[in-house]
């Protein structure tokens, strides 16, 4: 196997790492135990209620139709994701640096589309150029120059001014642990090197998206630059690193706020939500304090004579002390 | 000039020290009006020697759970034995499946940007104490995660999470869960969801569910009492009888002229009114109040003289999970005896939480008994104009207090401001209100809790931003001459405000008192002559 082959290899590998880790955290998350109810108001779909309310508001709620709006939700998330619009309203000051340092991002991965798309246009026989014949030809050239170049300048100022801030900043500083800084150094190498190979090689990225064509069709690809193959190898890396990390904390956004803050669905018995909780209440309890009875199931335990066992126990307490 | 303040770090829980911090009177944050008089003493009276000697407080200096100190090292290795074992069921899906899944989610993904910091009242109102700020007990909690129960432990140096566990740091942190109001304010404010409320609520759970180690008011005096003998105010059934009997009804009658028999283990009633049994003891003009409003509006409705039927209490849901399916449990199994159609929960914030949202999961086939709150039901008598009021009666200001689990942690919003429009025409919010509300600093059980110096930690700390904040509310009416109002529909909330307008001699230097949302209501109604809400004697 030749180096080239290797790195596509590398590529391919890594790329599968990435989505399969994110994939096993969200099944991680997912497949938790339905918990007790632990909404924090306002909640994203509820509808007819202002000021935060809920359908908890109506009397005899239960005898009345749900109404929830996924625009709602959808809306909520969305100002979320592209204005990053809590830290906007609760903390103007940190929103300076986290906001455009995810914006590099998502750039970043804006950029690997655009370059999908110049691969497979190329491939159809779509030349990609400042001077392509096709106008689409030439928007995507522009873009992916445009897109690039802003995620590597933005990502390393941002990268670099975080890591300034949190090792300067005294209340940032005192809860930023080694594994912190090393994670924001791996963003900065990213973006970094990234700049420094459109610098030295690839000032219009015909190489990346030659590089983007071979991924797709398996064909050697055209030499490259060390500081290339530099970047690829970190992006690589970072590939199989950052599902592993709080770096994931985009997905678990979605289940902060979906499955905890706004799951607000009540049992109204005779259901699904029932049977997986009578299920979980069929599971043995092992907490060890005095007032419980390890090995009794939950349901025995919270149904059981409460009165008399509770003052048995607390007698066992008493004579023990 | 300003002293600097010691750097306090995560670490520094596990270093065995008198006192990690200690708070000054000119930390605090500063409150208008009573600047002087109140730094004039220390905020926090210090424990005696003999207090010293028997509880753990190295912490801040002060006790909230009456931990006692370990006599021996073989004790110490054991709590810390202890304490392992309770964290890894927390931990699991088997032995925590209650709150597995947000506990996971906050633990593994807070990024650490203090946004959450700005919005605790606690932290705030502290002057900024680093042990106060809401991830600091979580970070103290990750690191001990990181370097004990995960792999790579051995490089805990390396990777930040350095920290010693040993009696010093389960001590501190025990005590460091009583810190917390488990208002949320701070997880409503995280852009990522992370809820270091819940966090906190875990800890407490796991000192109580594997350690036996929670605060004397809320597990032995508390929900123990309540299965025990009926209610957490150690009041029986027969007393509770008698109140309701020998006394309510007479003093209803004394008040308002009305004959009213209030009905108690009425089989088949429409509702099953279930009120925190402190109200019958201490204000029991809410009840009162209750039974006067369903009697006008001629409600099918019945009390519970049965275990813990007649108390919606359920402080389970600040510590313990089995705590609280037991109690709930029995509340709704009195209402299945009783054949109601539905449970309305008086104006108790934690109560409604606990069985109206929280234990919906615990109850299943015919026990999930409909549950509602209180106050759609008296918004629907007021504004349908199913009493007759006359606002004029309640013309003085009156602001409203929103009490956490109610509103925050249900949603439930406008029902009370409807009541409080109709009814007060000089109604005026507090800033901020609604979901956004500051809790009161009596919340997660701290209003009942007053071993050793609590209280004034209570008072001088969590309760400091709802004394600012009632003060500004009334700024332009502060004057004595004007009797004025916070109206807090919730025994907690009032019971935290009886000691804070006592603590900071607000009623009689501000003529600023509280009461429930119903004692207003029949303050309005038209055929009651005399004004139901009682004028201290001694302003």
């Amino acid at each position: 196997m030749d180096s080239i082959s290797l790195l596509h290899v590398v590529s391919y590998v890594t790329i599968l790492i990435f989505f399969a880790g994110f994939a096993m955290k969200a099944i991680r998350y997912a497949t938790a135990p339905i918990h007790l109810r632990w909404e924090l108001y306002p909640v994203a779909h509820e509808v007819g209620h202002k000021s935060g309310g809920s359908y908890l508001e109506e009397l005899d709620w239960r005898t009345k139709p749900r109404k929830k709006s996924l625009i709602g939700e959808l809306t909520f998330m969305a100002k979320e994701f592209l204005f990053f619009r809590g830290y906007y309203h609760r903390n103007r000051q940190i929103w300076y640096f986290v906001y455009p340092f995810h914006i590099a991002g998502y750039l970043f991965v804006v950029w690997l589309v655009v370059l999908l798309i110049g691969a497979l246009a190329t491939l159809a026989d779509l030349p990609i150029s400042a001077g392509s014949a096709s106008l689409w030809g030439q928007i995507i050239y522009y873009l992916t120059l445009a897109v690039g170049l802003a995620s590597f300048i933005i990502g390393t100022i941002l990268s670099m001014s975080l890591l300034i801030k949190r090792s300067v900043d005294e209340d940032l500083k005192t809860y930023t642990t080694p594994i912190d800084y090393f994670n924001l150094s791996f963003v900065l190498a990213i973006f970094a090197s990234g700049l420094v190979a459109w610098l030295l090689s690839d000032p219009t990225f015909h190489i990346a998206r030659e590089y983007m064509k071979s991924l797709i069709t398996l064909n050697p690809m055209p030499a490259m630059s060390p500081a290339i193959i530099t970047h690829i190898m970190i992006v690589c890396l970072f590939l199989i690193y950052m599902p592993f990390t709080r770096m994931t904390h985009s997905i678990a956004k979605y289940f902060t706020f979906h499955r905890v803050r706004w799951e607000d669905e009540p049992n109204v018995g005779k259901g699904e939500m029932e049977k997986k909780i009578e299920e979980l209440l069929n599971q043995p309890v092992s907490w060890s304090a005095s007032h419980i009875q390890p090995g009794k199931r939950w349901s025995e335990l919270a149904a059981s004579e409460t009165v008399s066992e509770v003052k048995h126990e607390e007698e066992k307490k008493n004579s023990k002390n | 000039m300003k002293k600097r303040r010691k750097i306090v770090r995560i670490e520094d829980i596990g270093k065995p020290s008198e006192q990690m911090v200690n708070i000054e009177p000119e930390d605090l944050m500063s409150l208008p009006y009573l600047q002087s008089s109140d730094s004039k003493s220390p905020p926090i009276k210090p424990l005696t020697e003999d207090q010293k000697k028997r509880y753990e407080c190295s912490l801040d200096g002060v006790s909230a759970i009456g931990l006692p100190r370990l006599k021996s090292k073989e004790e110490e290795e054991r709590a810390v034995k202890d304490f392992l074992s309770g964290l890894k069921k927390l931990l699991s899906r088997k032995d925590n499946w209650t709150f597995l899944q947000p506990l996971m989610l906050s633990l593994e993904n807070c990024v650490k940007c203090h946004t959450c910091s700005e919005s605790c009242p606690i932290y705030l109102a502290s002057g900024r104490q680093e042990i106060y700020r809401p991830i600091y007990r979580s970070e103290v909690l990750r690191k001990i995660i990181n370097k004990y129960l995960k792999k790579g432990g051995k490089f805990a140096k390396f990777t930040g999470n350095d920290i010693d566990l040993n009696w010093t740091t389960i001590a501190r942190l025990a005590e460091l869960a009583y810190r917390c109001t488990l208002c949320r304010r701070c997880a409503q404010a995280c852009p990522v969801g992370i809820d270091n409320g819940l966090i906190t609520h875990e800890i407490r759970k796991l000192f109580s569910q594997e350690m036996g180690i929670a605060p004397k008011e809320l597990h032995e005096l508390g929900t123990v009492q309540q299965l025990q003998v009926g209610s957490s105010t150690g009041m029986k059934p027969e007393a509770f009888v008698n109140i309701i009997k020998d006394f309510m009804e007479e003093d209803i009658e004394e008040k308002t002229g009305k004959k009213i028999e209030i009905p108690i283990d009425k089989e088949g009633a429409d509702i099953l009114f279930i009120q925190n049994a402190g109200e019958f003891l201490s204000w029991p003009e809410n009840p009162e109040a209750y039974a006067i409003i369903f009697d006008a509006a001629g409600l099918n409705w019945t009390l519970s003289s049965e275990l813990s039927g007649y108390d919606a209490d359920n402080y389970g849901v600040w510590y313990d999970d089995i705590q609280l399916a037991r109690i709930a449990l029995k509340q709704v199994q009195v209402a299945k005896k009783l054949k109601t159609k539905k449970i309305v929960v008086g104006e108790c914030g934690h109560a409604h939480k606990a069985l109206i949202v929280i234990a919906d999961r615990i109850l299943t086939g015919e026990l999930n008994i409909p549950r509602e709150s209180c106050l759609p039901l008296l918004a629907d008598l007021v504004c349908n104009e199913k009493l007759k009021l006359d606002p004029r009666k309640n013309d003085f200001p009156v602001t409203l207090h929103d009490p956490c689990n109610m509103v925050r942690l249900m949603g439930i919003v406008e029902p009370q401001r409807r009541v409080l429009r109709k009814i007060c025409p000089q109604f005026r919010e507090m800033e901020p209100h609604g979901v956004e509300n500051y809790c009161c600093g009596g919340g997660s059980g701290f209003a009942i809790m007053s071993q050793t110096n609590f209280s004034d930690w209570r008072s001088s700390i969590s309760g400091r931003m709802k004394i600012k904040q009632l003060l500004e509310t009334f700024k332009d009416v502060i004057s004595p001459e004007i009797r004025k109002y916070v109206c807090a529909p919730c025994s907690n909330c009032k019971g935290q405000f009886r000691d804070l307008l006592d603590y900071y001699n607000i009623e009689r230097k501000y003529n600023l008192s509280y009461t429930g949302l119903a004692d207003l209501v029949v303050n309005a109604m038209v055929d009651i002559k005399q004004p139901f809400l009682q004028e201290p004697a001694n302003l």
